[in-house]
């Protein structure tokens, strides 16, 4: 489903991505792991397309984020870890505003919409402007919209901060349920134990390289997943 | 602490003089330094001259007859007018609306120096727009008049009081659009329409000022009677700026009273504005049957909510929008009586008065620029369109469209009324349509343009981008450029030769070709310059 090869991203004289290669297949959760400033972003929004990378190649089902970026796209839900949405729009514009781009019909929107806002408690909010929304309830709305085309592939970069327990819970199910479907899910996180227990796979990144990576079984062993997260940061230093 | 705050509201004021967004580092010194002189250039050089000329003209008739203090009134209620106009909606957003109230507040700093901060910087815009005024008016006194020593304190002390006194008057009527705004809906029309109320009464007294000073300089000590008896305090005010120790003693007691109830009245109510989240009463989703939308509707009507979601974007980069069927009506209405004002000046030549008018339809269209900062506007929110399955031309489009239908829809209607009061020919009216047309584009194109090369994505207060940027303040520019080049060659290098038709279908030509070039950018580099950002 997602197939990054050798992905290189430089700022200024600083390498945040150095040759960074993973293969996620249809039906996992992988979990992307790292300090701050290790990379994770830069590879997740290169993959979704918002940063051009310097060398490397990126696949989603197939296609390559250079070459076919719009076809790319179609297949991504993207939630990045600050939730900027438009203020001034209220809840039911922005979700229309994604259902128009992404070509969803009329029927299916107002089904899923209901369905998905319902799950969040969302519903009545969605007259409301954005601006009026919390942190929490702009990080729901933009999960509804991620949801709202039925993509193959969801990136997130921290999607749990600022949820609610109930929130949060309701999204490892939703993110289970794509992936049983089919679908595949690429996300960074700092919960370690949300990962252990949610990942099918996951990849350690430090100072923009790979330094382990593979199903949990693989990566962690009989230890858990902090330990050989500290273990690996310590090695690396 | 103070310094600090100040600091970093001046930074962010003039940010882009010392930033380069597009490169993400800051500029050379080279650059930095003509970004300066270029902005002194057009405060001093544009605003402070034409300033410097009417302070010129009526000193020394007003002096001649003892009215000192008249001259000093005059032009200080000029600059208070001016400073007030042009801060207000700047305190507003800078006071209640900045993005970093509730940072800075979470913060150990006491809230008066964040008030004073906010203030500080409303203060430095409102003495800038009053200076430029005042500061004129002072030196050709000091020039032409008296350059004594009470003369030199008193009008350096009016300018002082002018400044205080604006800052007061902006952040009073900044508190009322606050209070007022907290309790609306619809706010971003009813604001827009208030301000439009204060900016036609504004351009009603601009209008009129002509003939009020013409007739005030030939009744001078008639009309200076009547004000020093009706109206003391403004005589009061004007003698402050003579040097009469009194008057400053009482003008500054007075000025430095309201300054204070203002701070006071502020102190109040900032913190539980400041926190306030706007909202007013819920309301409650009801399910409706979806409008389905193809994509590039629906990123025209993302643009269109954009533009019609803030009263500053709508009153700084559309006031055209109001502007051109206003004038429209009154063509029709009046038009008949001003072709023919204008035909007893120019009326040698037939096609002197449909170009005036052509160019006034085109510096009208001008005053609608915001496609130039609707690339800043993107702000935070950018990463949406870049991760949506749309091309980067698709969005610059839709940013492009809003201003053409807001631009190109009321100046064709302008036009209309224009050929209807000129009675032009068919291929005149031709002609005069793609002129003003041509203009509308070439505007639109180079306010994208400009909105791509000068962005600034980092704001904390939307005022930044739409009224503090390079790009919008050039836009505007090349809108008053456009009309005195028009007149320039018609005037000047004899377009007049040509006659109607064909000045101006050459002159639309040449639009149209810069158009093109400007077109040709943005759909090749443009889309990589968005996608890049």
């Amino acid at each position: 489903m997602l197939k990054i090869e050798h992905l290189t991203k430089t700022y200024a004289d600083k390498k945040a991505v150095d040759d960074l290669s993973l293969h996620i297949l249809p039906g996992e959760i992988y979990g992307f792991i790292g300090h701050n400033g290790a990379g994770k972003t830069t590879t997740l929004r290169s993959v979704v397309g918002i940063l051009q990378f310097d060398s490397g190649e990126i696949f989603i089902d197939g296609k390559s984020v250079k070459a076919d970026p719009l076809a790319c796209k179609r297949e991504t839900a993207y939630i990045p870890d600050n939730p900027d949405l438009y203020d001034y729009m209220t809840g039911i514009k922005y979700l229309n505003f994604i259902a128009d781009i992404f070509g969803v019909s009329a029927a299916d929107r107002q089904v899923r919409i209901r369905e998905y806002a319902g799950r969040f408690d969302l519903t009545d909010d969605l007259a409301q402007p954005i601006a009026a929304y919390s942190h929490g309830m702009k990080q729901k709305l933009a999960i509804i919209a991620a949801w709202l085309h039925q993509p193959k592939l969801i990136i997130m970069d921290e999607p749990f901060v600022g949820l609610d327990p109930k929130a949060a819970h309701l999204l490892k199910g939703m993110m289970r349920e794509l992936c049983d479907e089919g679908g595949a899910i690429f996300f960074s996180t700092h919960v370690l134990e949300v990962a252990e227990k949610l990942c099918d796979k996951v990849a350690i990144i430090k100072d923009g390289r790979l330094i382990r990576s593979g199903t949990m079984e693989e990566v962690k062993g009989d230890d858990s997943l902090e330990e050989v997260f500290l273990e690996l940061e310590d090695e690396a230093c | 602490m103070l310094k600090v705050l100040l600091k970093k509201q001046l930074g962010e004021i003039f940010r882009s003089y010392f930033y380069d967004a597009k490169k993400n580092r800051a500029r050379s010194k080279a650059a930095t330094a003509a970004y300066i002189v270029l902005f002194v250039g057009l405060m001093v050089g544009v605003l402070g001259g034409m300033f410097t000329y009417l302070s010129l003209a009526i000193c020394r008739p007003l002096m001649a007859v003892g009215m000192d203090w008249l001259y000093f009134a005059l032009l200080g209620g000029l600059s208070v007018l001016l400073g007030v106009f042009g801060s207000v909606f700047n305190t507003f957003s800078s006071l209640y609306l900045a993005k970093d109230n509730d940072l800075l507040l979470s913060m150990p700093i006491p809230v008066p120096v964040i008030m004073a901060s906010r203030l500080l910087s409303v203060y430095l815009m409102g003495l800038m727009y009053s200076g430029v005024i005042l500061l004129p008016a002072v030196i050709v006194y000091w020039i032409v008049g008296s350059a004594s020593v009470g003369a030199i304190v008193g009008s350096l002390l009016l300018l002082v009081l002018v400044s205080i006194f604006v800052l007061t008057l902006s952040c009073a009527l900044g508190w009322v659009v606050a209070k007022v705004s907290l309790k609306l809906k619809n706010k971003s029309f009813i604001t827009v329409l208030i301000s439009l109320v204060f900016l036609g009464g504004y351009y009603f007294f601009y209008f009129k000022a002509q003939s009020m000073i013409t007739d005030l300089l030939a009744n001078a000590a008639e009309y200076g009677a009547k004000i020093k008896g009706a109206a003391y305090p403004v005589y009061l005010f004007g003698r402050v700026g003579t040097g009469d120790w009194l008057a400053m003693l009482a003008v500054a007691a007075v000025v430095l009273a309201l300054f204070g109830l203002m701070w006071a009245l502020i102190s109040r109510s900032f913190l539980r504005i400041a926190t306030s989240t706007g909202r007013t009463a819920r309301r409650v989703y009801r399910e409706r049957a979806a409008k389905c939308r193809g994509t590039g509707a629906a990123l025209l009507a993302r643009e269109m909510g954009r533009f019609v979601s803030s009263p500053n974007y709508m009153l700084n980069c559309g006031l055209g929008v109001v502007l051109l069927p206003v004038c429209a009506a009154l063509l029709l209405w009046k038009g008949g009586v001003l072709v023919q004002t204008l035909n007893a000046v120019f009326g040698e030549r037939a096609s002197t008065v449909p170009l005036l008018l052509c160019a006034a339809v085109c510096m009208i269209a001008g005053m609608n620029d915001m496609a130039a900062p609707s690339v800043s506007l993107e702000g935070k929110s950018l990463w949406l369109v870049q991760s949506l399955p749309i091309r980067p031309w698709q969005v610059l489009r839709a940013k492009l469209a809003v201003q053409l239908l807001l631009t190109e829809i009321p100046a064709l209607l302008c036009v209309l009324c224009l050929a209807a009061v000129c009675s032009l020919s068919p291929a005149e009216l031709l002609t005069a349509v793609l002129l003003v047309l041509s203009c509308g584009l070439l505007l639109a194109l180079l306010g994208l343009v400009l909105g791509l090369k000068m962005p600034n994505l980092a704001w904390t207060s939307e005022i930044t981008p739409i009224k503090q940027s390079g790009c919008v303040l050039i836009a505007l520019f090349a809108g008053m450029l456009y009309t005195v080049l028009l007149c320039v060659g018609f005037f000047a290098l004899s377009g007049w030769k040509l006659g109607f038709a064909g000045y101006t279908a050459v002159f639309a030509a040449a639009t149209l070709a810069v158009s093109a070039g400007l077109y040709l950018w943005l759909r090749k580099r443009g889309p990589a310059v968005f996608a890049a950002l």
